[in-house]
């Protein structure tokens, strides 16, 4: 009887023990097989399967659709202004973009995409113009004209370019365009400038020598210029003349990021700034009414998005902020949604994009409502016109027409798909050197250890 | 009655081998070490003789290299560093810093919590308190420690409220302060799971032997000394060891703390964090299967050298 218990025993556990084992390989062997096997064989098989799917959109699409995103932003307008087809269920799959994770999970999506059953697939996602280039150029997205998109008559023209691959076909759309421009507090202004009207504080600060002259008044009256060492660095690396990389793959850092490490010093060492990072908290809180901070930089998205601070109803300052264009034009960001090869609800991705660029109701919301700055130059136009809108953030300023001028000078160029973490990793480690812990050598060599770890191609100095 | 039975038990055991129940019952663990931990790890070794990575979603290789890994690993830079080296120091430091005070407090609360003259009340309590951080998350743990160190957290409002210092001490960029608070955590979490290891060790030394010391005229330094640490040793080798290898593995907490950038100088940037890096971004899994073949030989080579200097000590 014992024999016959202990046999059973053993035989349970074996069985329970292997049941356990196969059930764990088949789900971790698939995709690792499918990402390291499959891969090269991928690329062409995609490219010739390609079109033959899209050829014949299927009447019966998937039931769920899956987005893939790094922040709230877009999923906050696509609930209010987007209608769901019935029986559809939206799945957002969010992940932060910092030090590259939401990359790595989306890449990870993307190439297991064959082998992903219907209801895993990603069906549309998110982009920044920092590594837009990566996807755009890969079979992984497809051709949004062949899925219905074909109207770009209203759309900033760089939006489409930056979505489109070498051989221009259109692989996405931005619902954004991101012109950016100086922010800063009305009442440091005054102090400061002796004025907060937009036309004059710009005439005040339409150079990067004023800005620095100003900076130092600034700091006299116990004030600071900007809230973090990297405020300016977009509208420097927005500038450059070369990409970060050049065609043997050889690090180039361009003048215009070079004028930016000095400037980051200088203001660093004056206690100009603050030395953290654009997204922390030590940044954030000079946007509360007791900050000293006077300038930030970016786009419409930056102000009513990541400015929650400044909006904060106690100890916020809203209404007590204005824009101009600041010492040099730039944009910074931009959403793109990009539509994934092998999606199988393809009408409704053209469906979503067609709304977010040309359907005009949407976009006047978007600008009216949302504080956005539309990808639809008639809606943006209309609004820069009004005279009865005003942003209530600004102080009543129209933000629209200001950024309807800025707007016409974006060029989407020297791009890399490296951008994100290069620009990430060098204020970074720029920042050790602006404290004063390291020396201008060990930041720049921690720096280029931190691309080769990164990037294995990237030949640094 | 004995001589009849005794005959019938041996023809019984000489048919009926119950060692393959043995074998049998422990099969799994060896099945399963096989196909979890020894494939794997001879993958590993497999792996880092390759150029094996992503460049953006293109893959690249895998191609065979032979010792390319390893060389670029032990190549100094132009400062002269060679990283790895400079990672694994890191690493040891950090360790050290929470072994050394982890291991004598412990070894301290596990003598007063099993002492019997001291009787300790709520001893339950206690041990339950000081197992406590244990169950928190490494990573939530470090995100509470980054929240309440940062330039704008409570500490630093603290300290300049009661005025004594003028500037917020930034913690995170001074090598001192981020090793320090590194130990520091690493100590909390796991000084309460050393201290029940070692009271388990001590509660299994025999009662009379403390009791013979005492009759004897024996202090409690003499007892602790001359009694309790030569028979606790096996299992101090025990805690030690494993807690190195632990140690070695330290991710969590500086990766968190630190941003994954090992702030200041990557003076905090421990061999897994290295190894992450090169495993995140670009999937390098030829640099990072290197790295993990050091860091194995590193582990052993040090269990070899605790195992040997602490059990010399119990022979002398």
């Amino acid at each position: 009887m014992k024999k016959y218990l202990a046999l059973l025993l053993a035989v349970l556990m074996l069985t329970a023990m292997f049941a356990g084992c196969a059930s764990k390989e088949t789900t971790t062997d698939t995709p690792a097989a499918s990402t390291e096997t499959a891969e090269p064989a991928k690329t062409e098989e995609t490219k010739s399967e390609e079109p033959a799917a899209e050829e014949a959109p299927a009447s019966e699409e998937g039931k769920v659709f899956n987005i893939y995103a790094w922040n709230e932003e877009f999923k906050g307008f696509f609930e209010k202004y987007y209608t769901v087809p019935e029986g559809v269920t939206v799945n957002w799959i969010i992940t932060p973009s910092a030090d590259g994770a939401y990359q790595d999970k989306l890449d990870e999506a993307l190439l297991n995409q064959e082998s992903a059953s219907a209801d895993d697939k990603v069906d549309l996602f998110l982009a920044e113009a920092d590594y837009i280039l990566k996807y755009t150029q890969s079979p992984v997205t497809q051709d949004i004209t062949a899925l219905g998109v074909t109207d770009f008559s209203n759309t900033y023209a760089y939006t489409v370019q930056a979505a489109s691959d070498a051989s221009g076909v259109v692989k996405g759309v931005s619902f954004q365009c991101c012109p950016a421009a100086l922010i800063y507090r009305r009442s440091i202004a005054k102090d400061v400038l002796g004025t907060d009207d937009p036309a004059e504080v710009q005439e005040k600060l339409n150079s990067w020598e004023k800005f620095n002259a100003v900076a130092a008044e600034a700091k006299a009256k116990g004030y600071l210029m900007t809230a973090s060492e990297a405020a300016t660095y977009r509208v420097f690396s927005n500038n450059v003349t070369s990409p970060w990389v050049d065609e043997n793959n050889n690090l180039q850092i361009d003048s215009a990021i070079q004028t930016w490490m000095q400037q980051a010093k200088d203001f660093s060492d004056n206690g100009y700034t603050q030395d953290c990072d654009i997204w922390s908290d030590e940044c954030t809180a000079q946007m509360f009414k007791d900050g000293k901070a006077m300038c930030y930089f970016g786009p419409a998205w930056y102000f009513n998005f990541s400015m929650g601070n400044a909006q904060d109803a106690e100890k916020g300052c809203f209404g007590d902020w204005a824009i101009c264009e600041g010492p040099q034009a730039h944009f910074w960001g931009g959403t793109w949604l990009l539509a994934p090869a092998g999606t199988d609800n393809p009408t409704m991705v053209a469906d979503i994009m067609n709304t977010f660029i040309n359907n005009e109701e949407v976009c006047t919301n978007l600008v009216k409502n949302e504080a956005q700055f539309s990808n639809n130059q008639k809606v943006n136009e209309l609004v820069a016109q009004d005279e009865s809108y005003g942003s209530d953030f600004l102080g009543g300023q129209n933000d629209i027409a200001l950024f309807c001028d800025l707007a016409k000078n974006i060029k989407f160029e020297n791009n890399t798909i490296y951008d994100q973490l290069l620009n990430e990793g060098l204020q970074a480690n720029w920042r050790e050197y602006c404290k004063g812990t390291v020396t201008e050598d060990e930041a720049m060599s921690n720096f280029y250890k931190y691309i080769n770890e990164k990037y294995p191609t990237i030949v640094t100095p | 009655m004995q001589t009849t039975k005794a005959p019938k038990l041996k023809t019984k055991r000489s048919k009926i081998s119950y060692a393959k129940w043995g074998y049998i019952f422990i099969a799994p663990f060896f099945l399963a070490y096989a196909l979890f931990h020894f494939a794997p790890q001879m993958l590993t070794i497999y792996n880092s003789f390759f150029e094996n990575y992503r460049e953006g979603l293109t893959q690249v290789g895998p191609n065979f290299v032979g010792l390319k890994n390893y060389i670029t690993l032990f190549t100094p830079d132009k400062n002269g560093t060679i990283d790895i080296l400079k990672y694994a120091g890191n690493t040891i430091v950090l360790w050290l810093g929470c072994a050394v005070p982890q291991v004598v407090i412990s070894l301290m609360l596990a003598c007063f919590f099993t002492s019997y003259r001291l009787k300790i009340r709520g001893q339950q309590f206690f041990k339950t308190v000081i197992y406590m951080p244990n169950l928190i998350m490494a990573s939530a743990f470090s995100m509470l420690f980054y929240m309440l160190f940062s330039n704008v957290g409570p500490v630093n409002q603290l300290l300049t409220q009661a005025g004594w210092i003028d500037a917020p001490i930034d913690f995170f960029n001074i090598r001192f302060t981020v090793r320090s608070l590194i130990s520091l955590m690493n100590f909390l979490m796991w000084f309460g799971n050393t201290t029940i290891l070692l009271m388990a060790g001590i509660m299994g030394i025999d009662q009379s032997l403390f009791e013979a010391a005492n009759i004897d005229g024996a202090t409690s330094l003499q007892v602790f000394f001359k009694v309790t640490l030569p028979l606790l040793m096996p299992i101090l080798v025990y805690t030690v060891i494993t807690a190195l290898i632990g140690g070695l593995q330290m991710f969590d907490v500086p990766q968190v703390l630190t941003n994954g950038l090992g702030t200041p100088n990557r003076s905090s940037t421990t061999l897994v964090m290295y190894l992450n890096n090169y495993l995140k971004t670009s999937k390098n899994y030829g640099m990072s299967g290197a790295i993990s073949v050091v860091i194995f030989i590193i582990t052993g080579l040090l269990s070899l050298v605790v195992f040997k200097s602490l059990t010399k000590q119990e022979e002398n």
